[in-house]
């Protein structure tokens, strides 16, 4: 009798075989509550006070919601560089129409065309110039700063209608709402990637692009889609930030963004080359990170260090899914 | 009289429970060509192994001339002599000959710098010794199949190799690359190296080997010499399988309705020119002819993937078909070759293999209903006799038979009345052949035309109505069942014949 016998018997058990066999394919939730538990034993009180768990959720949801595109474009085989930068562009954009046209909902709309538009972009580089998804969305990054910086002559840009604060800062039941609009889109990405047949589509490609084409499937068009979706959830980003903070700037907003979000994807438990993952497993990705920031401030630790922090709990996480 | 170079005594071996290899007994002579056969999962791949240092044996013993041996590793092995030349070619395409040879061995000069010239002449030395003419400094990637397969064989033999395994080595070669290759083996032999020779090409098994050994279900079924003993390819076939096979005819005379798919003319540089034949209702046509004959590329241009100048028509109308998408609109599956690479989504269970590429038989609303799925996933596994637990099943979990029925049920599933199997019983064993033959046989009674793509010519015989023969990227014969054998197929493939009304 051992160890793996003991295992797989319990796996095959009538009543805990599905407990088990969830948590095995989603270990990302049990990372999460081992992190919960070391931070509720390193930072006491002060972390499981119900301000600082509302706290934690509201400051991750921004880098959630870019986590949640890029969940589908990792799984589909790519990545995208550009989010961070596009933010600022689309933001600053978005914020200018306002402005301009005293119209809250056309700035919106211009966000969300203009987010939906650089993923077009990426998408149309990737797959008509056949460049790889690293190069083409670095090369589509530093386009996106430039052109902001130059647009806001290396300053920012302020919105001047007072109402377009209220879509980020407000609260249900003390939950502020970007929280909301982050588990809504979660459930929403959720219900696309295991129910729609494109979401169907972007997991074959990112398992096998080639006998995904040779399946009759128009795999260029559907990964111009999963990059275009990508920028949809950058545009929601950059609409909750700048609300948030009724401004944007060229130099410091969306910085390292890219970063939080793959690494978010990464600790989720999703195959850097595709096939595999789940919105689920990003979701507690987020919060991870979330906590560990929180945790690392709770307890006085110096800002610096919590890169490092979290650059080993990246490696780690993918190390311990190798070993799978 | 020869001496024994190496003994296997009761050898187990066993995963997860279940025995692969079980006692038993495998001896090899100095330079025999000894043939190791068996149906797919005998354990002919775990024995040879055991041999070759990646697997340790849970039991037995491993004599070298009379020595107890331990091979721990695949180094320890290649020290004692054992060359192991894998089914997989394990070349480095994008590097020279002679640096595939010496490759994480390299010969130093002075300064510690690469010697290029005694790696060269080293290269030359051992190519000279398999009767073959390669430039050490060609890249591989240039080089023919059965080239490489001499380079392979070549990389193991400049280490002093004794033993020498060779894992299906033919699967990837023609006619004439095949028998090149039997003549390497026995100037081999010849040299005392002993050659272990795995294959399912009981053929080539009489042909060039010396002595045989069977192996079925993990133990040896029989052993004995082949020549003056009369052995039989259905003795051999028997011995595998443990029963007798009935010779099966799988050819149905039938009926065959209009014509549905018209080739006029069709090109694309480089791989095939000027091709024109027409497929009929229900027919079961054979594309054959040796390794770069055009005729894979020819059939992805008719799937849409490749790019081609000619009018293709479908139930008469011209179709420009630029992109997979639309050969299956207009009824047109492809079944692959090399079927890891290029059919299977290995992520995927069976039922996600099965109706990827006709989702949209299981919408409701913008959703996948998941029960009428599965539903459908399960009359398919049902029909086609695919054996698997439950269809939720990882695709890898499959044999090879199961996974191609499973590829077959997708374009059934996407309702392709046109299907295009390339080389569709590659790495699949015999019984499983069979059922796939049976297949074909009932989809064409049904109605569904079907296009095999084949170097194996018995294969093509078994089922088809017509055989096309490819030579340099033109169609050289259609050739009607009746006139269709092994031997004008040959003539037509190798370019001996020529028939100008095709």
């Amino acid at each position: 009798m051992n160890v793996r016998s003991t295992y797989l018997k319990v796996r095959n058990h009538r009543v805990w075989g599905p407990v088990v066999r969830f948590l095995a394919d989603n270990s990302v939730i049990l990372a999460f509550v081992a992190m919960v538990i070391v931070a509720t034993i390193l930072a006491g009180d002060s972390f499981m006070s119900q301000a600082n768990i509302i706290n934690i959720l509201r400051t991750v949801s921004i880098i959630g919601i870019i986590s949640l595109g890029m969940t589908l474009i990792i799984i589909s085989g790519g990545i995208d560089l550009s989010v961070g930068s596009a933010l600022v562009l689309v933001g600053a954009a978005g914020i200018w129409v306002m402005n301009e046209t005293g119209s809250i909902p056309l700035g919106m709309l211009t966000m969300l065309v203009g987010g939906a538009g650089v993923g077009f972009i990426n998408g149309t580089i990737i797959t008509r110039g056949r460049v790889t998804p690293f190069i083409a969305t670095l090369g589509v990054m530093a386009t996106c700063r430039s052109l902001s910086l130059y647009l806001l002559n290396g300053g920012g840009i302020s919105a001047n209608l007072p109402a377009y604060w209220a879509i980020s800062n407000g609260d249900i039941l003390g939950i502020s709402y970007p929280v909301f609009y982050f588990i809504l889109l979660t459930a929403l990405v959720l219900l696309f990637s295991q129910r729609t047949p494109l979401g169907r589509y972007i997991y074959s490609i990112g398992s096998n692009e080639k006998a995904s084409h040779l399946s009759a499937i128009n795999v260029n068009r559907v990964k111009v889609i999963t990059y275009m979706i990508g920028g949809a959830m950058v545009a929601v980003a950059a609409m909750v930030e700048t609300s948030r903070l009724n401004s944007v700037s060229a130099a410091s907003s969306g910085q390292g963004y890219e970063l939080d979000a793959i690494a978010a994807v990464i600790i989720g438990g999703t195959r850097m080359s595709g096939g595999k993952g789940t919105v689920v497993g990003t979701f507690f990705g987020v919060l991870i990170l979330g906590v560990l920031n929180n945790m690392l401030t709770l307890m006085g630790v110096s800002p610096f260090v919590t890169g490092t922090v979290k650059g080993i709990i990246i490696i780690v996480s993918v190390l311990v899914q190798k070993k799978e | 009289m020869q001496e024994t170079i190496l003994a296997m005594q009761g050898i187990s071996k066993s995963f997860v429970g279940q025995y692969a290899l079980k006692g038993v007994d495998f001896t090899l002579e100095e330079g025999e060509i000894h043939a190791l056969i068996g149906e797919n999962g005998a354990g002919k791949t775990t024995l040879m192994n055991i041999l070759g240092g990646v697997l340790a044996p849970d039991d037995g013993r491993i004599f070298l001339t009379g020595r107890p041996v331990s091979i721990p590793t695949p180094a320890a092995s290649k020290r004692l002599g054992i060359g192991f030349v894998h089914q997989e070619l394990n070349l480095v395409n994008d590097l020279r000959v002679y640096e595939n040879f010496f490759l994480g061995a390299e010969l130093r000069g002075g300064l510690g710098l690469l010697d290029i010239e005694s790696m060269c002449a080293r290269t030359r030395e051992v190519l000279a010794l398999l009767d073959v003419d390669i430039d050490p400094r060609a890249l591989v990637g240039t080089l023919d199949a059965s080239y490489k397969q001499v380079v392979e064989i070549g990389r193991a033999l400049h280490q002093q190799v004794k033993i020498l395994i060779m894992d299906e080595p033919t699967t990837s070669l023609t006619g004439h690359e095949i028998s090149h290759l039997f003549a390497v083996m026995k100037s081999l032999s010849q040299h005392g190296v002993a050659v272990i020779f795995i294959s399912h090409k009981l053929k080539e098994v009489l042909s060039v080997c010396d002595r045989y050994t069977v192996l079925r279900d993990g133990h040896v079924a029989a052993t004995g010499q082949v020549a003056g003993t009369g052995v039989t390819e259905e003795d051999l076939a028997r011995l595998m399988v443990g029963r007798a096979m009935a010779v099966e005819q799988f050819f149905v005379p039938r009926p065959l309705g209009p014509v549905v798919l018209q080739a006029e003319h069709l090109g694309s540089a480089g791989s095939f020119h000027d091709v024109s034949f027409s497929l009929r209702r229900g027919e079961v046509l054979g594309f054959t002819g040796l390794v770069g004959d055009g005729r894979t590329e020819l059939f992805e241009s008719i799937f849409g993937s490749r790019r081609y100048e000619g009018t293709i028509r479908v139930n008469g109308a011209v179709r420009r078909l630029t992109h997979p998408e639309k050969a299956l609109a207009v009824g047109i599956g492809l079944a692959p070759k090399n079927r890891k690479e290029n059919a299977l989504i290995r992520d995927f269970s069976v039922l996600a293999n099965t109706t990827i590429a006709r989702l949209s038989h299981f919408l409701r609303g913008p959703f996948l209903d998941f029960r009428r799925e599965r539903a459908r996933a399960q009359e398919h596994v049902v029909n086609l006799s695919i054996k698997v637990s439950d269809v939720g099943m990882p695709i890898t979990s499959l044999s090879g038979g199961n996974q191609q029925k499973v590829v077959l049920a997708k374009w059934i599933e996407a309702g392709s009345r046109i299907m295009i199997l390339d080389n569709p019983t590659q790495g699949i064993d015999v019984g499983a052949k069979a059922e796939i033959y049976r297949l074909i046989a009932r989809l064409a009674a049904e109605g569904t035309s079907i296009v095999i793509l084949s170097s194996e010519v018995p294969e093509i015989l078994k089922v088809c109505d017509r055989v096309a023969v490819m030579y340099h990227g033109v169609i050289a014969a259609v050739l009607e069942r009746a006139e269709a054998t092994e031997e004008s197929i040959m003539l037509y493939a190798t370019g001996a014949r020529k028939d100008a009304s095709a």
